[in-house]
C-alpha cells in the first residue's frame, strides 16, 4: 500500500504511546504513573462506550457492572494461592490453587463481562432511551448486591485487597491500543454504518435489512468486553476492589466523557478522558492550598456546563480527526489496489 | 504538564540547594502524610480528627518540634472514595514524607494502607478498629484504637451484667465491613455469655427510611429486651429518632459508630433515651492529658471536641512524634521499629502500647449512655 | 404474620410511595414539556430541606409560613435551572440535557459543600405533626398521613389543573408539539416555565416532608430521591403524571414489602429484588405503566 498521510497520523500516535509508556516507566513516581495508568483506563472505558453507546444511540449506563464482573474474576484468578483458600472459602478447591498471570486472567475477565452482556443484552436490549438506561442502573444495583453477600467467594464488605499490583502503563497502553482498533475497524465496515443507521432512524434502518437485535448485543457486548477489561486492569492498579469501587457516579461520568467528546467519536472520548482526568488531579492541590473541598468538582461542573453551551455537538461530534482518516481521494485510490493485494495473498 | 512543572521544581530546588547555605538543613520540617475524608459520608469521624491532629502538630511545634525539626502536615481529602484514597496514598508515599496516618474506617484503610507497608513507610490509623488490619497489611501498620473485638466484648458483657439484657434484636449494615464485623463479635459474645439473638435485620449506608424493620421489631413478641444496632454515624441519628418516635422503648445499644452528637441532636431531648454505646476513652476519664486536651481543642476551634475521633487523630500524630523521638532519626524503618516498642504512650483515649501479638492495643472501652440528649459515661471497661 | 403487621408495612409503603410520588411527578412534567431529564430535580429537594431548617429553626417562622416560602422557593429555583441549564439546550440531542443537569447537581451539591459543610444536620418539624395516631391498629404520625394526603391531594389538583386551566392547557399543547402550539399562540416559554415552577415547588415540599420525617439533613441527601424519581417517572412511564406518581408508589411498597414480607436474612437483598421487579415489569412494558411508544421527534 502506498503510505498515506492517515498511516503516518497512526504511525506517530503509536510510537508518541510507546515513548510516553517507555518514559513513565523509567521515569515518573508511583503516584504518578497511578494517575497516568488511570487516564489511559478511563480512555478505554470512554472509548468502548462511545462505541456501544454513542455510535448506536443506546443510553446504556451499565458499564460499572461490567467493570465489578470483569475486576472481580480477574482478582479472583490472580489471587495469591497462599492466602486465596482461606481468605475466600466458598472457592471450589481446584480454583483455589490457581494463580495466573495477568494477561489471561484480564482475558478472562472481559470474556466474563461479555457473557454478562449477552444474557443481560436479550431482555434489556428491546428497551430504548431512559428505560434502557433504568434497566441497565439496575445491572450495577444488582450485581453489586449479589457480590457484598456472596462473603465465601468475593469477601462481600471487605472487598479484596492485596490484589498483586500487575498493571504498568505498557499493558494499559496495549490494551487501550487493541480497543481503539478494533472499535475503530468496525466504526468505519458495514458493521459501524448498519450501528449509525440504528441510531439515526431505528425505523428506516429495520426497513433496509439491518440486523437491528444482533447489531446492538454486538455492540453491546463489546463495549461490556472492554469494561471487563478495565475493570479487571483497575483492580490490578489499585490493588484493591469493593462491591462500591464501581458505583453510579463512575456511569455518570464515563456518559459525561462521552459526550464531551462528541457521541460517537471514539478519539473524542479518548481525549475528554484522558483531559478530565488529568484536570481532576491538577486542580486538587489547589483545593487542598485553599482548603476549599468541593471545588475540584465545582470547577468541573461548570466547565462540563460551558462546554455544552458552547460546543454542544462534543469536541469531534460523530467525526474523527480528519488526520487519522484516509481522505477521499487516497480512499478511492487506495481501495482498487488493496483488493488487488488481498487477492495476492 | 505535571511532569515538565516537576521538572522545573526540582531544578530550581537543586539551584537553590547548591547557592543557599546549608543551614537550611537543621529546619528543614519533617514531613507526615494526613489521610483523611473532609467529604462525604465518614466527613463527620475524619473532620474532627484531622482538627485533632492539627491542633496536636501546633502544640509540638511550639515546644520545638520533633528532633529540634518543625512537624508539618500533608493533608490529602480522601472523599469517602476509595480510588481517591489509594490514589492519595500513592501520591504522599512519592512525596517524602516519613510516615502517614488517618482514615477512620478499615474499608479505606484497606485502600491507602497496603501503599504504604509497599513503600516501607508507617502507616496508623487513627479510628479504624478491626483487629485483623495489621495481620492484613502488615508490619508497616498500626492502629491507634481499640479492636472491634474489645469494644464489642465490652458492650455485650454491659448489656448482660449491667442492662441485664438477655434477648436482643440485631440491626445491623450489611454495607459497610466495620459494621458486619462489630455484629458478628456481638453476637459471639453475647452468646457465649448465655444471651439470645432473637434475630437480624439489615439495611445499608444511606438508607433514611427504617420503617419497615421497625414495623418487624414491634411484632416481636414478646418484645426483645433491647436492639443492637450496628451502624456508622449518618444512619445512628435516624435509628435511634424513628425507633423512638414509633414509641419503642426499649433499650439501644451500639458501638463507637454512635458516637457523633446526632445521635443525641437528630431525635431530640424527648427521644434521646436509653441509648448505650462502647466508645473510645475520654470524656469522664480522670486522667489530666484529657482535661488539657479538651481544653486546648477547645480554645483553638471555638467548641467542644466533636466525638472521640477527635482525640484520636490527636493520638495519631502524638504516637508517630513520640516513636521519631525515640528512634532519633529521620528514617521511616527506623520509626517504624520504634512504633512497634510503644509502651505505655499516655494517649488523651488511652495508654497504647502494643503488647499483644497481633499488634492492636489493648485500650480502655467507654461505655457512654445517652438521656434526655445528655451522654454520660457509665463504665470505663479495661482489658486485661 | 397477623393482619396488625401486614397493614403497618402497607401503610409504610403507602408513605414512602408518597415521597417518591411527590419528587417523580416534578420530574415527569418537566420531562413531559421539554423532553430533558433534571438531574438537578434531587437537588432541589436538597435545596427545600435546608430552606425549610432556616425558616423554621433560624427564623422562627410559623409552619404555614415556612411551607409557602419553602415552595416558592423551590420553583424559582427550578425555573432558573431552567433558564440557566435547560433553556440553551432545547433543539440539542437528549443526553446533553441530561449531561448539563448532571453538572448542575453536581454544581448544587458542592456549594452545598462548601457553603454549609458536609456534617448531617438535625432537622425537626413541629411536635404535633410527629405525635403518634392509631389506624386500624397500624401506627402512623400526623405528619406521615399529611403526607399522604398532601400527595393525592397534588395529584388531583394537578389533573384538574392540566386539563382545566388555559395555562394548564397550555401546558399539555407544548409538551405535544412546541412548534404547533407557538404557532396557536401559545407562550411557549411561559408553558415550560410554569413545568419548572411546578415542579420545583413539589420537590422542595417533598424536601421539607422528607427531612422532617427522618430527622437529619445535609447537602448530598438530594441525590438518592432524585435517582428515584427518575427510577419511579421511568417505571410509570416517561412524561405520564399519572404514571409518575404510580411509579412512585411501586417503588415505596416494593422497598418496605420486600424488607417486610420476606425473613429477615433476605434484607440485605432489598435493592437487588426492587430492581428485578422493575426490570420485569419494563420487559412486559417496554414503555413503562402507562407511557406512550417513543415518538420519533422530527
Amino acid at each position: 500500500m502506498k503510505l498515506q498521510r492517515h498511516h503516518l497520523a497512526w504511525g506517530l500516535l503509536i510510537a508518541g504511546g510507546l515513548a510516553l509508556a517507555a518514559a513513565g516507566e523509567a521515569m515518573l513516581s508511583g503516584y504518578e504513573r497511578t494517575v497516568l495508568g488511570f487516564a489511559g483506563i478511563y480512555a478505554m472505558l470512554a472509548i468502548s462506550l462511545s462505541f456501544s453507546n454513542g455510535l448506536t444511540g443506546l443510553f446504556s449506563l451499565g458499564h460499572p457492572a461490567f467493570m465489578m464482573v470483569g475486576g472481580y474474576v480477574a482478582a479472583i484468578l490472580t489471587f495469591p494461592a497462599n492466602r486465596k483458600g482461606f481468605m475466600l472459602p466458598a472457592l471450589p478447591e481446584w480454583m483455589a490453587s490457581w494463580q495466573w498471570p495477568l494477561f489471561p486472567a484480564t482475558l478472562a475477565g472481559g470474556v466474563a463481562a461479555a457473557l454478562l452482556a449477552v444474557v443481560a443484552g436479550f431482555p434489556v436490549l428491546r428497551l430504548r432511551g431512559h428505560y434502557l438506561a433504568v434497566a441497565t442502573l439496575g445491572l450495577i444495583i444488582i450485581l453489586r448486591v449479589v457480590i457484598n453477600n456472596a462473603d465465601g467467594l468475593t469477601r462481600g464488605a471487605l472487598g479484596l485487597n492485596g490484589i498483586p499490583r500487575h498493571t504498568d502503563l505498557w499493558w494499559i497502553l496495549g490494551w487501550l491500543a487493541l480497543c481503539l482498533l478494533v472499535c475503530w475497524r468496525l466504526k468505519y465496515s458495514s458493521v459501524g454504518r448498519s450501528l449509525l443507521a440504528i441510531r439515526e432512524n431505528e425505523m428506516a434502518a429495520a426497513c433496509m435489512g439491518v440486523p437491528r437485535a444482533r447489531a446492538k448485543l454486538a455492540a453491546f457486548t463489546l463495549g461490556a468486553f472492554f469494561a471487563g477489561v478495565g475493570g479487571a486492569l483497575w483492580a490490578h492498579l489499585l490493588t484493591n476492589l469493593t462491591p462500591g469501587s464501581f458505583n453510579i457516579a463512575l456511569a455518570f461520568m464515563l456518559v459525561v466523557m462521552v459526550v464531551i467528546g462528541g457521541s460517537g467519536s471514539l478519539i473524542g472520548a479518548g481525549v475528554a478522558a484522558i483531559a478530565i482526568t488529568f484536570l481532576s488531579e491538577a486542580l486538587r492541590p489547589l483545593e487542598q492550598a485553599m482548603g476549599a473541598y468541593g471545588l475540584v468538582q465545582i470547577v468541573i461542573a461548570l466547565l462540563l456546563i460551558a462546554m455544552l453551551l458552547l460546543r454542544p455537538q462534543g469536541l469531534f461530534g460523530s467525526a474523527e480527526p480528519a488526520f487519522l482518516r484516509p481522505s477521499t481521494a487516497e480512499h478511492r485510490a487506495a481501495r482498487p489496489l488493496s483488493q488487488a493485494e488481498e487477492r495476492e495473498v | 504538564m505535571r511532569f515538565r512543572s516537576l521538572l522545573m521544581a526540582a531544578g530550581a530546588l537543586a539551584l537553590a540547594s547548591a547557592v543557599l547555605p546549608a543551614q537550611g538543613e537543621a529546619q528543614e520540617p519533617i514531613r507526615v502524610a494526613a489521610l483523611y475524608a473532609l467529604t462525604g459520608g465518614m466527613s463527620s469521624l475524619d473532620g474532627p480528627s484531622l482538627k485533632g491532629a492539627e491542633l496536636h502538630v501546633d502544640q509540638i511545634n511550639e515546644a520545638g518540634g520533633v528532633l529540634g525539626r518543625p512537624l508539618e502536615l500533608v493533608v490529602f481529602d480522601t472523599r469517602t472514595d476509595q480510588q481517591v484514597t489509594a490514589t492519595a496514598a500513592q501520591e504522599a508515599v512519592s512525596s517524602g514524607v516519613v510516615a502517614g496516618f488517618g482514615q477512620s474506617d478499615t474499608t479505606f484503610v484497606m485502600a491507602a494502607a497496603p501503599t504504604f507497608q509497599e513503600a516501607q513507610i508507617p502507616f496508623v490509623t487513627s479510628g479504624a478498629t478491626h483487629p485483623m488490619l495489621p495481620t492484613w497489611v502488615g508490619d508497616f501498620m498500626f492502629m491507634a484504637a481499640f479492636g472491634d473485638d474489645d469494644q464489642s466484648y465490652a458492650i455485650a458483657d454491659y448489656a448482660y451484667d449491667s442492662l441485664g439484657h438477655r434477648r436482643v434484636y440485631v440491626w445491623t449494615d450489611n454495607s459497610m465491613d466495620f459494621t458486619r464485623a462489630l455484629t458478628a463479635f456481638f453476637k459471639e459474645r453475647f452468646e457465649e455469655r448465655g444471651g439470645e439473638i432473637i434475630d437480624e435485620d439489615f439495611f445499608m449506608m444511606g438508607d433514611t427510611d427504617f420503617s419497615a424493620q421497625i414495623a418487624r421489631l414491634e411484632a416481636v413478641d414478646p418484645p426483645p429486651d433491647a436492639v443492637f444496632i450496628s451502624a456508622i454515624p449518618s444512619e445512628a441519628g435516624l435509628t435511634v429518632r424513628q425507633i423512638r418516635e414509633a414509641g419503642i422503648e426499649m433499650d439501644i445499644i451500639s458501638g463507637d459508630g454512635f458516637d457523633t452528637e446526632l445521635v443525641a441532636s437528630v431525635p431530640g431531648p424527648e427521644l434521646a433515651n436509653n441509648v448505650y454505646f462502647s466508645t473510645h476513652t475520654y470524656l469522664a476519664d480522670d486522667r489530666p492529658e484529657v482535661q488539657e486536651f479538651i481544653d486546648a481543642y477547645t480554645e483553638k476551634f471555638g467548641h467542644a471536641p466533636e466525638n472521640s475521633f477527635a482525640p484520636l487523630g490527636y493520638d495519631a500524630i502524638g504516637l508517630i512524634a513520640n516513636a521519631i523521638e525515640r528512634a532519633g532519626s529521620d528514617d521511616p524503618i527506623a520509626i517504624r521499629d520504634a512504633l512497634a516498642e510503644t509502651r505505655d504512650y499516655p494517649a488523651v483515649t488511652g495508654t497504647i502500647s502494643y503488647t499483644r501479638e497481633n499488634m492492636v492495643p489493648p485500650k480502655p472501652v467507654s461505655i457512654v449512655s445517652v438521656q434526655s440528649a445528655k451522654f454520660a459515661v457509665e463504665e470505663i471497661w479495661r482489658p486485661e | 404474620m397477623s393482619g396488625g403487621y401486614l397493614l403497618q408495612q402497607v401503610l409504610n409503603g403507602l408513605v414512602l410511595g408518597s415521597f417518591y410520588a411527590l419528587v417523580a411527578v416534578g420530574f415527569s412534567m418537566i420531562y413531559g414539556i421539554v423532553r430533558l431529564i433534571n438531574f438537578a430535580h434531587g437537588d432541589v429537594v436538597m435545596v427545600g430541606a435546608f430552606a425549610a431548617f432556616g425558616i423554621l429553626l433560624v427564623y422562627g417562622l410559623p409552619l404555614w409560613a415556612a411551607v409557602l416560602a419553602v415552595m416558592t422557593l423551590g420553583a424559582i429555583l427550578a425555573m432558573l435551572i431552567d433558564l440557566v441549564a435547560f433553556r440553551p439546550q432545547r433543539g440539542a440531542p437528549q443526553v446533553n440535557g441530561f449531561i448539563t443537569s448532571l453538572g448542575v447537581s453536581i454544581l448544587m451539591q458542592n456549594l452545598g459543600i462548601l457553603l454549609l459543610s458536609g456534617q448531617p444536620r438535625p432537622f425537626n418539624l413541629p411536635g404535633w405533626l410527629r405525635s403518634n395516631l392509631e389506624l386500624a391498629g397500624a401506627r402512623v404520625t400526623v405528619l406521615e398521613l399529611v403526607t399522604i394526603v398532601v400527595t393525592l391531594l397534588v395529584l388531583l389538583g394537578l389533573t384538574l389543573f392540566v386539563r382545566g386551566t388555559r395555562l394548564g392547557i397550555a401546558m399539555r399543547a407544548t409538551a405535544e408539539n412546541p412548534a404547533a402550539a407557538q404557532l396557536m399562540g401559545i407562550k411557549v416559554n411561559r408553558a415550560i416555565a410554569t413545568a419548572f415552577a411546578l415542579g420545583g415547588a413539589l420537590a422542595a415540599l417533598a424536601g421539607l416532608l422528607w427531612a422532617g420525617r427522618a430527622g437529619q439533613i445535609h447537602p448530598l441527601m438530594g441525590f438518592v430521591p432524585g435517582l428515584k424519581a427518575f427510577v419511579a417517572a421511568v417505571i410509570g412511564g416517561v412524561g405520564s403524571l399519572v404514571g409518575a406518581v404510580l411509579g412512585g408508589y411501586l417503588l415505596g411498597f416494593a422497598e418496605v414489602l420486600f424488607v417486610g414480607l420476606l425473613p429477615p436474612a433476605y434484607g440485605s437483598y432489598r435493592d437487588a429484588f426492587v430492581f428485578g421487579l422493575l426490570i420485569l415489569i419494563l420487559l412486559i412494558l417496554p414503555n413503562g405503566l402507562l407511557g406512550r411508544a417513543a415518538e420519533e421527534r422530527a
